[in-house]
This record gives C-alpha cells, structure tokens and sequence, in this order.
C-alpha cells in the first residue's frame, strides 16, 4: 500500500511558505493573507520543534480548554486541522490515500474522515510526534477513537464530558472540575504544576481574541462583504488553534484593521456581490478551489459559516480571578459548540447568523462519516426556509475526500441553486428588485 | 424441530401485534400512559414508579423501507433511527404519550430531537449517559437524574416518591434475576432455548408492564424444567455489536446448525444483568447500577472491559465461535472492530463480521459467508 502521498510535517512547513511567498507576490488578495499564512505555518512550527523547544505535544480533538495547554508548555495538534491542511495546501492526494491506510487496519468507512486520516496517518508513522491524547464527549461519538489508538500505540489519553443540558448549576460545576482533572492529566505526563497566574493571562489574552473574532463578525456583516476567500478561514483557525497567543491576536488586529479600511472603501471581495451564502455546517475543506469559483461564476460571496460562530453574546470573562470557571463558560459559547445542541438550536443559530450576516442561502455539506449532520441536516434546512427565507441546498460529500463527490455534480447542483434563488420572491425582497 | 413453548408464545401474542400490542390497547384504555424509552440508559424504574408503561421503541421482526424516513435522516445515519422514525411516520408511535432518550450516541440524541421538532410529544426529555465507568460518572448521571425525576413529576404534576421508585427497583431486579435465570440455563451442553427465542423474551420485558412479564417469565423458566426441552446443535455462537429486535436473522443463523447461547447486546445479557443495591437510597442505587453495575458498553471510552467482558463470556458459555453484528454507521462499535478481532484471534476465537442495515434479513450472500463460518468451525471441531 502507498504511502508516497501522506502529508508529513517537514512537507506541510514547506507548503505553508511558499503559500506565504505566494501570496505576498499575486495581486489582488487581501494583504492579511500573508500573516494568514504565517500565522498558521507558527502553529505547524510549533508542533515540530516541541520538544527540542523543552514543550509537549497533545493530539487532540474539537471542543479542548487550549488555553490550559498554552499555559502549561504543551501545543495542541488539532486532528481537524491536520486532516483539512492537507487539502487546502493542495496535497488533494493526502487524505484518500490516509483513509485507505485507515480502512486496511479494519477501521469502518462510514465513521468520520477526520478520525479515519487520524488513524491511517498514525498507522504508517506520518502523524506528529505526540506525548498525549485530549478529547471531549462535545462534539461527537468518534473521540472514542483517542482511547482506541491511545491503547494501540501506548499513548496516554483523557477524555472530557459534560452533561446534556450544560447550562444547569451542577452541569457548570461538573464541566468546571472536568478541567481541574485535565489539569492534573496533564500534570501527571508533564510532572509540571500548573502556573495560575500564567493561565491568568493566557485566558485574558483568549478574551481580547474573542473581542477581536466579534468585531471581525460586525465588519464581514458588511454589504458588500469586505472578507475574500483567502482570508476567510483566518478567525476561525485563530480561535481554534492558537487562542491565548499574542501571534492570534497579532494576526486578527491585522485583519481587522484591513477590513475596516476595506468598508470604509467599500471595497467588496468582489465588485458585483450577487449572492451572500452561508455554511451551515463547514466550509468546503474538500475543494478549497469551490469558494473562489462561487464568487467568479455567481458573484456569490461566503459570509459566515456554523463552525466560526460564537454563541450569544459570548462574553465569557465573567471573573478574571477564575480562570477555569471562565473556561468552561467559554467551551460552551465557542464556534461550533452549539453541534452539541439540539438541531434546533443550531438552526435557532444559523437563523441568527443568516440575519445579521444577510444571507440569501445556505450550504450544508452533509459529511459522509458524520452522524450529527446527518440527523439535524434537514431540521436546519426546514428550520432556516421558515424562519428567516433562506434556502439550503445540501451537498452529499466526505469532508476531507476529494474523490468522494465530482466537481461536475457540484457546479451541477449549484448552477440550479443560484438561478432558483435568484428567481425567488425572498431574494428580490431582500434586493429590493421586482 | 422443537416443540414451541407455551409461555413463550403467549409472551409474543400479548406483545402483538407490534408495536401497538393488545397488552398496549388495554393499559391506555384504562387511562394511564405510555412513554417510550430509547436506550439503556433510561431507568424505567422511575417511568414505573410514576405509574406509567415504560416501552422501548424500537424495529420488530420486519424489515422497514426507509425511504420516508430519509427525508428527515440522511441515509449515512444509523438505520436503527431511521426505522424508528419511518415507523413514526407510519404512525405506528402514535400510542407514545412522551419519549425519553439519553446522550448515550449521537445517533440516539439526533433521533428524539427529529422527532421533538416534526412529532412533538406531550412528555420529552433527555439525559446524558456517561462515557467514563467512575464515582464523577456516578454524581453526573445521578444528578441529571434528579433532574429527569424533577421534569417528569411537573409533567405529572405528582413528586414522584422515593418509596415508588425503591418498589420499581425491586419489581425490576425480581425481572433481571428471571431472565438472567434462562442465562444461566443456556450454558448447558444443550439449551433449553434458542438465541432467537432469547431474543424475544427480551423484547417482551421492554414492552409488557412489567409485573405481568415476571409472572410470564416464572411460568416459562417452570415450563422450561418441566419439559426437559433441549436444543441439540454442534455450534454454540455468541452474537456481539448492535441490539437485533428482527428474530428472524438470529433463525437464520441458528438453520446451520448452531444455537446462539449468549450475547453482549444492551436488550440481552445487559438487561438480564446485576441487581440495583436496594440497601442504597433509591436514586443513588439506580444512578451506581446503571453506571456501573452492568458490563461495559460500546458506547464507554475505555472498551478495554467490553472486551474483557467479551472474552469471558466465551469461556463461561463455552462459544466456538463469534458472530459480530454491526449496524452500518454505528461509530461506537466501528472503533471496537480493530482491537475485537485482534483480542478474539488472541484468544483462538473466530468472529464472523456481518454489517447489516438494522432489522434487515440476511440475503443470500450473508447466508453463504454464514455457511462458511460454520464449515470452518466445524473444521476446527475435528
């Protein structure tokens, strides 16, 4: 079996400078792009020279108290990130040829590529060096993986859960000693103590990322929209996998100021915005081609998305003095929490998104391995025409496989969306057009 | 052929026809209701005490065509939920005054959610099933718990006593030593049952109130040693993986010449399994049972005890051979698959891997992979 086309560390440190050089050299594309690229060859740089920088390395899966991490010397691996990185540098070849690896060790096809690229890349020795699994019962049933090849290659593991309704008094104190017993986790594989005023810190530089993501969401509500595809990953990779670093931060000040000037120019991320759309579920991490060519063939521009949304007003800092209790308030408002939810909720807050954000449609990718998806698909898509008038059109994909689907089908599927949009009552009210 | 049981076949009549029974027809004509339960983590010891039939919602010995139901639940999801939902649709759940599911996996949660959001039902609630067998998992469970009890009591508008509920537990622990009874007797040489007739035994405690079920249940293990019934098959089978409500495919199993003489199914040895501590106040009796007094699930992190557990009900039940079945798209049971295989051929024992859509016959290739299976064990016999 191959295994020439796995993505390795060294490769992707290479792919994310010449995508940097790139971009600094190609006219056109926002100016944050670069320090987008940066910001996100800092992460990868940080994983491989852990341990020579004297640090730790924690695989780990969605939903993590990352703050914890940062303050405690050990630099999270996003098996997320590392699953879609492969994609978006255009290593397309990656990820089918993981899920084979995947499939021949007797790991189902129908559970989630995320975990299945996990489990091929660890199988033939391409994952990152780690010390350490983390994972969480929010998002979903496949973290039961991290114990599973946690066991296989000796890796130690720990697991968080929360209860169903987060939000009662003794679901808070519970999520709130979750983390104290991460802690001591971590302490046990590190056989270093926590530093609380360091975490202190680390969690206040995490809230004025918050505030920047939140400004970030105002500019981008923007008509036209001021955010381009290049950068549109930008808040969301910040929030998810570096938060509590000033080099986040850096970064979204840097996007924020160029949005800013961008709106007061009223400069678009194209000149005729036809179509605003919204992800409700992920963005197309399988095609990262599909949202330039939406807005060159349908002048429709990508304004928001589930995964890079915060619930309510999410203003988490509640008592600087107690890092964790603000922690575990933050999990609950962070992007993509509200998975954990009931479908209800989430179209409560998709409906949310597709009003501030002015959305004319939406786009579910309905990911082959995801059993959540699957199930409140349609309650979204029900959800969203009759709250707010928007329509959903859902794409049968893998979130990570590009062969899974064809890109005829999808420009198919799309071609017939935008004209059905365009020619609907809803669009023209929005449009003021008759 | 064996001679049918009696009790047996008046357990199937009285929870006929499915899944609105006779036995259902009468309970609600009498005035009280019916709420289903969902997975093993409901405590139907509190739905009982609250005088109401607790009544799993499940498939049944047909298979179900899906398709209405794939409107609501994309086809890469569970067929379990989907044929649920398609006999919703079909409106074969009408009965249902309320319908409790817990978090034990997405697939669970995302089905009471459809069904809240398109059917809405009087009484709906959720509890959250922990992933971690220890004392945190145990104050979790057992204050969500709490919560359940505090949500139905307004629902009835009646606190739902302590003194109830320790009397439910003592109704239900009378139940699970009876059926762990028929266990018990199905380690002998030769079985007095079938694993297909296990299987409905099973199905009848989660549908018949369950006083009227321990009176059949003391009638069929009296028939049982009256009878001297026993069934001469060379191979014994253990079946692992998902919950089968459809018979018919562990009947097809058992037409080669083998008897299914155990099981790690949530609706089989799981539901016969352990005693509630009655000497425990009763709340915090249910929340340790229900944690941890069961062998280790699918759905806990650490599979290391269910497959431990796996292992030793070979050796207990003395099995030659394990026929794992696996509804397509159960994660849970997907990540099993790899260390199960690894720690069975560990211990010399063959497994038959079947994914099959849940409640769906085995067609004529699952029958010829099955028939190999039983040659090569055959083989391994000489």
């Amino acid at each position: 079996m191959s295994t020439d086309n796995l993505i390795t560390i060294e490769e992707l440190i290479q792919r994310l400078k010449m995508a940097k050089e790139g971009a600094k050299k190609q006219p056109g594309l926002m100016k944050s792009s670069a320090s987008y690229y940066q910001m996100v060859s800092t992460y990868v740089e940080r994983i491989a020279s852990a341990k020579d920088d004297g640090c730790w390395v924690a695989t780990h899966g969605t939903q993590q108290p990352l703050e914890i991490l940062e303050a405690m010397d050990v630099r999270g691996c996003f098996i997320e990130f590392w699953g879609a990185i492969a994609d978006l540098t255009g290593k397309l070849e990656s990820a089918p040829e993981a899920l084979s690896i995947s499939a021949s060790t007797g790991t189902p096809g129908e559970v989630c590529s995320f975990f299945r690229n996990f489990d091929g890349l660890s199988h033939a020795g391409k994952w990152p060096r780690t010390d350490f699994y983390l994972y969480a019962s929010s998002v979903c049933d496949n973290v039961k993986s991290f114990h599973t090849l946690g066991r296989r290659y000796n890796i130690p593991s720990f697991g968080l859960e929360r209860s169903y309704y987060p939000f009662t008094a003794h679901a808070m104190e519970h999520w709130k000693n979750e983390y104290k017993r991460y802690i001591a986790f971590l302490e046990e594989q590190t056989g270093k103590k926590m530093d609380y005023d360091r975490l202190k810190e680390v969690v206040a530089l995490s809230y004025r990322l918050t505030e920047l993501h939140l400004e970030i969401d105002d500019l981008v509500a923007h008509v036209p929209c001021p955010l381009s595809p290049e950068c549109y990953s930008g808040t969301l990779l910040a929030i998810r996998l570096l938060p509590g670093t000033q080099q986040a931060i850096d970064f979204l000040t840097e996007l924020r100021d160029e949005l800013k000037e961008r709106v007061d120019k009223g400069i678009g991320a194209i000149e005729n915005e036809r179509f605003r759309v919204q992800w409700s579920s992920f963005t197309p991490f399988f095609d990262p081609t599909l949202m330039t060519f939406m807005q060159q063939k349908y002048g429709a521009v990508n304004v928001c998305d589930m995964l890079s949304r915060w619930r309510g007003e999410s203003k988490w800092m509640l008592d600087p003095e107690d890092p964790l209790g603000n922690l575990a308030y933050r999990t609950l408002l962070a992007p993509g929490n509200c998975q954990y939810s009931s479908g209800i909720d989430v179209a409560a807050n998709l409906c949310d998104q597709a009003l501030k954000f002015k959305t004319d449609g939406a786009i579910f990718n309905n990911n082959w391995g995801c059993k959540t998806g699957a199930s409140y698909g349609p309650i979204i898509k029900d959800e969203m025409m009759r709250l707010v008038g928007v329509p959903t059109l859902t794409i049968h994909c893998d979130i990570l496989d590009a062969t899974f689907i064809s890109r005829a089908e999808i420009e198919s599927q799309m071609d017939s969306f935008f004209e059905m949009i365009e020619n609907s009552k809803a669009y023209k009210a929005r449009r003021n057009l008759k | 052929m064996n001679t049918p049981f009696n009790t047996l076949n008046e357990m199937v009549r009285l929870t006929s026809p499915f899944p609105e029974s006779d036995t259902v027809k009468d309970w609600r004509a009498s005035g009280r209701k019916v709420i289903g339960w969902y997975n093993p983590y409901i405590p139907e010891e509190i739905i009982h005490a609250a005088g109401m039939l607790p009544f799993e919602v499940t498939g049944n010995n047909e298979p179900v065509q899906m398709q209405g139901a794939e409107a609501y639940i994309y086809s890469n999801s569970c067929s379990k939920i989907r044929t649920c939902w398609q006999l919703q649709l079909d409106g074969q759940y009408d009965f249902l005054d309320g319908l409790i599911s817990s978090h034990m996996c997405d697939q669970d949660m995302r089905l009471s959610e459809v069904w809240a959001y398109y059917k809405k039902l009087p009484y709906m609630d959720n509890i959250y099933a922990p992933r971690k067998r220890d004392e945190v998992g145990v104050q979790l469970y057992l204050k969500d718990l709490e919560d359940f009890r505090s949500r139905l009591s307004q629902y009835l508008i009646c606190r739902i006593p302590d003194q109830h509920i320790a009397n439910s537990i003592r109704i239900y622990n009378r139940g699970r030593e009876l059926m762990w009874q028929l266990y018990e007797l199905r380690k002998r040489d030769r079985p007095p049952v079938t694993g297909a007739e296990a299987i409905e035994v099973s199905k009848a405690a989660a549908r018949l109130p369950r006083e009227r079920f321990n009176e059949m249940m003391e009638q069929l293990l009296d028939e049982i040693q009256r009878t001297g019934r026993e069934i001469k098959k060379p191979r014994r089978l253990m079946i692992v993986g998902n919950d089968l409500h459809n018979t018919n495919q562990v009947a097809a199993l058992e037409s080669l010449d083998a008897v299914v003489v155990v099981d790690e199914m949530n609706i089989g040895i799981r539901y016969a399994w352990g005693q509630v501590d009655t000497k425990l106040p009763p709340m915090e009796a249910l929340a340790r049972y229900y944690v941890m007094g069961r062998p280790v699930d699918m759905h806990t992190w650490n599979s290391d005890g269910r497959l431990q557990f796996i292992g030793e009900m070979v050796e207990q039940f003395r099995v030659d051979g394990i026929v794992s079945e696996i509804v397509r798209f159960c994660t849970y049971n997907g990540w099993d698959k790899f260390d199960l295989k690894k720690q069975m051929a560990e211990r010399g024992i063959p497994i038959l891997e079947l994914d099959l859509e849940y409640g769906h016959p085995a067609g004529a290739q699952v029958k010829i992979r099955a028939e190999a299976f039983m040659e090569m064990l055959e083989s391994r016999a000489l």
